[in-house]
């Protein structure tokens, strides 16, 4: 048990000292307001000034592209690009789908793609979601049909999240509409500009954006295909568990929660802390002096405080939902002031906590729901039997 | 608080804490069937456990060894703490051992303090400020008759003839009034001094209670989903329906972070005091929630039967609020967590 301080060798120190004037630096007052309207989580300029210095997978060996930092000034670039507020949606699926690319892709275009993805050129995005498959991402419909050295590709996914700004999507499709629901998916990597590829915006009351993403008789070579054709969910599998938190390195150097919103939430409460220390009640006194709304933000400072050392998947839980359920409560303690947007007179720093508010209800969806992951703690973690639904092995239309 | 400061989050127990937690896990779950537990109703006090908990060394091995103890950590008694309160052991433990170490900390006698060590004498810790001659309910003041009490005179011991006697309570503990006027009244410290030290045993005492409900909770817990792996309804496994394990899956979660808190707060309070001191508060908070919810829903999930008292989580229910509350309102915890929030932003 250790939850001190790290000491840092004059080397980790100088490579702190370098990230901070870096960050510094690169996320500009335009870069937080470029996010801020386009909602993109991600930023060209930031994204490839990052990868120019190996830290899209700083883990990585120079010469594959990467910085070959050791897990300490890992841990420090993490902190940092949080402390800044680097957009990192595509970033991090990126991240996700190269697992899956260094697996199951095609030597060669592997090959082809790590320098290009180390320094920031080619990006991945998530083709996970059909239309109407919501977190069944099994019973995916997209159609792939095979056509000599080619596939032909027809049909749509939601929720490609940063589609506009990526080379290739991962995407999930149905190659054999008999088999059992499992076994006749086939992953394959597509290039977005691919000619029957369409992709629409799609906005969120959160300020993100993400994508639907049309495929209208999209040929793709097949060396494009992922894995095994009908063995889609392995190659699937892979990177999610990745996703879900499998296989860190048990050195204390990692999140032990799968926590979402958590520094979104404590930036929030941070901002109400002090406008509280600076607001009078009409009768004078002091907010920050108040019983009740003291009592009211130790809540929320307790919820924040178990959020991160709630575990794996029950962090994704915890905080998610705690998230939404304080924030609202946040609102309330704040007052009008709190719903005043960026940019608005009086707005509480930048309205973070307007921000707050609406990005919160977003996390308990993206990357699995809270449920799914209720599922998975039932099961996992109690050992509760599963529910067999009719739609749990077959391909149910 | 720095929130983007490079600390490691490392929870593993090493080997010492294992060895703790798994050899007083079998002492707890060998010794206490919970018709113990029942036996021992309604004072909550079993004599003889007690005496062979002492033989564990549970009653001297967080105390200095110049009083007779083997300086083991907060981390090694949260570890304690929650396999006692797994199986609601019926032994005034956490004050015991909470007033044992403010006692050697303030100077206070060797004789009791070695009493203390040995079990032979309980002693505890009025819980709440001493203001004029108000009296107050004291965890386990009624096998005690020895209790600390701070007022804004400094920290006194009140060595009583007798224990005080016992009010009949729903968590079936200990349970006395206590009356600053009645016994001897020896002075041990005073001033800002005298407060610090009763602030930091009052914290000792909430963080080893959140590992105590932590215990309480997941046993509670265990109980509810036990049921519902093996109770059916409609052909299926009640706890194959989401409507039944969702709830459980929440409690689980809310428990796994509760530990992780209390463990987190004993580190700190080991090996930073003074940097956090709102760790242990913000744990209690968790753990005293994580116990009423667990109580609940898994009685709850039991249906009519969890309701009965022959069923045992009765006994769970009964102490999750009977043990939480001795410490006041969480509300009060909530405050001072906020309080530092804001002096650190």
């Amino acid at each position: 048990m250790d939850f001190g301080t790290v000491d840092l060798t004059p080397e980790q120190e100088a490579f702190q000292r370098e990230v901070r004037a870096v960050l510094g630096e690169i996320m500009t007052e335009e870069v937080h307001e470029h996010e801020r309207r386009t909602g993109d989580g991600f930023n060209e300029g930031v994204h490839l000034a990052l990868g120019s210095r190996g830290w899209l997978f700083p883990a990585w060996p120079v010469e594959d592209g990467g910085a070959g930092l050791d897990r300490v000034c890992q841990r420090i670039l993490a902190l940092e690009i949080a402390r800044h507020q680097v957009p990192t949606i595509t970033m991090g699926t990126t991240n996700l789908v190269w697992a899956a690319v260094e697996l199951s892709c095609d030597p060669e275009l592997t090959a082809e793609l790590k320098p290009e993805v180390a320094a920031g050129r080619v990006r991945f995005c998530l083709g996970y979601s059909d239309p109407e498959g919501g977190s069944d991402i099994a019973g995916a419909t997209l159609r792939a049909v095979r056509d000599g050295d080619e596939w032909v590709l027809n049909g749509s996914k939601l929720w490609t999240t940063g589609a506009h700004n990526c080379q290739y999507t991962f995407l999930l499709t149905r190659t054999d509409p008999e088999a059992p629901k499992h076994k006749g998916l086939t992953m394959f990597l597509v290039p977005l500009d691919a000619p029957g590829v369409e992709i629409q915006a799609i906005r969120t009351y959160g300020g993100e954006r993400t994508n639907a993403v049309y495929y209208t008789d999209v040929h793709v070579a097949d060396r494009y295909r992922m894995g095994e054709v009908n063995g889609g969910w392995a190659t699937l599998q892979g990177p999610l568990s990745a996703e879900h938190g499998a296989g860190r390195p048990d050195d204390g150097l990692s999140d032990i929660a799968m926590f979402m919103g958590t520094r979104e939430f404590e930036r929030a409460i941070d901002a109400a802390a002090r406008w509280a220390k600076r607001t009078s009640r009409p009768d004078g006194t002091l907010v920050a002096d108040d019983p009740a709304f003291l009592d009211r933000l130790g809540r929320l400072a307790v919820s924040t405080e178990a959020s991160w050392v709630t575990p794996a998947a029950m962090g994704r839980t915890k905080s998610s939902l705690s998230f939404i359920a304080g924030i609202a409560e946040l609102m309330d303690m704040v007052g009008p002031e709190a719903v005043l947007a960026h940019g608005a007179e009086g707005a509480i720093e930048g309205g973070e906590i307007d921000f707050a508010h609406r990005f919160a209800q977003g996390t308990a969806t993206y990357g699995g729901t809270t449920e799914v992951f209720k599922g998975m703690i039932a099961q996992h973690v109690l050992g509760l039997p599963r529910l067999n639904l009719p739609g749990s092995k077959q391909w149910v239309r | 608080m720095e929130r983007f400061e490079l600390r490691l989050q490392d929870f593993s127990l090493d080997d010492d804490q294992q060895a703790v937690r798994e050899g007083f896990g079998d002492f707890f779950t060998k010794e206490v069937p919970s018709s113990r537990v029942r036996d021992a109703e309604p004072l909550g006090f079993d004599a003889d456990l007690w005496q062979r908990l002492v033989a564990m060394g549970a009653t001297s091995m967080a105390l200095p060894e110049a009083a007779g103890g083997d300086d083991a950590t907060l981390v090694d008694l949260v570890l304690v703490a929650e396999e006692l309160g797994k199986v609601v052991a019926p032994v005034p433990l956490v004050s015991h051992v909470v007033a044992s170490r403010l006692l050697a900390r303030a100077g206070g006698a060797a004789e009791l303090l070695t009493a203390a060590a040995g079990g032979e004498r309980i002693v505890t810790l009025a819980l709440q400020p001493v203001v004029g001659s108000n009296r107050q309910l004291v965890p386990d003041a009624a096998v005690s008759r020895d209790v600390l009490a701070w007022s804004a005179d400094g920290l006194a011991l009140h060595t009583l003839a007798e224990p005080a006697a016992h009010v009949p309570n729903q968590g079936s503990t200990p349970l006395a009034w206590f009356d600053p006027a009645a016994g001897e009244r020896t002075v041990l410290a005073s001033g800002p001094e005298a407060e610090a030290l009763f602030r930091a045993a009052v914290a000792e005492w909430k963080l080893l209670t959140a590992a105590a409900l932590v215990g309480l909770a997941d046993s509670a817990l265990n109980l509810g989903v036990e049921f519902a792996k093996s109770r059916r309804t409609l052909g299926v496994s009640i706890g194959s329906l989401q409507g039944v394990a969702f709830p459980l899956a929440d409690v689980v979660t809310e428990i796994a972070g509760a530990r992780n808190l209390t463990y987190k707060a004993a580190w700190y309070a080991s090996h930073e005091p003074g940097a956090r001191p709102d760790l242990p508060l913000a744990a209690f908070v968790q753990a005293a929630h994580a116990a009423t919810e667990s109580a609940w829903v898994s009685a709850h999930t039991q249906g009519g039967l969890g309701f009965t008292v022959e069923a045992d989580i009765s006994l769970f229910f009964l102490r999750a609020k009977g043990w939480s509350v001795l410490g006041g309102d969480p509300g009060a915890d909530r405050r001072q967590v906020a309080a530092a929030l804001l002096a650190s932003v």
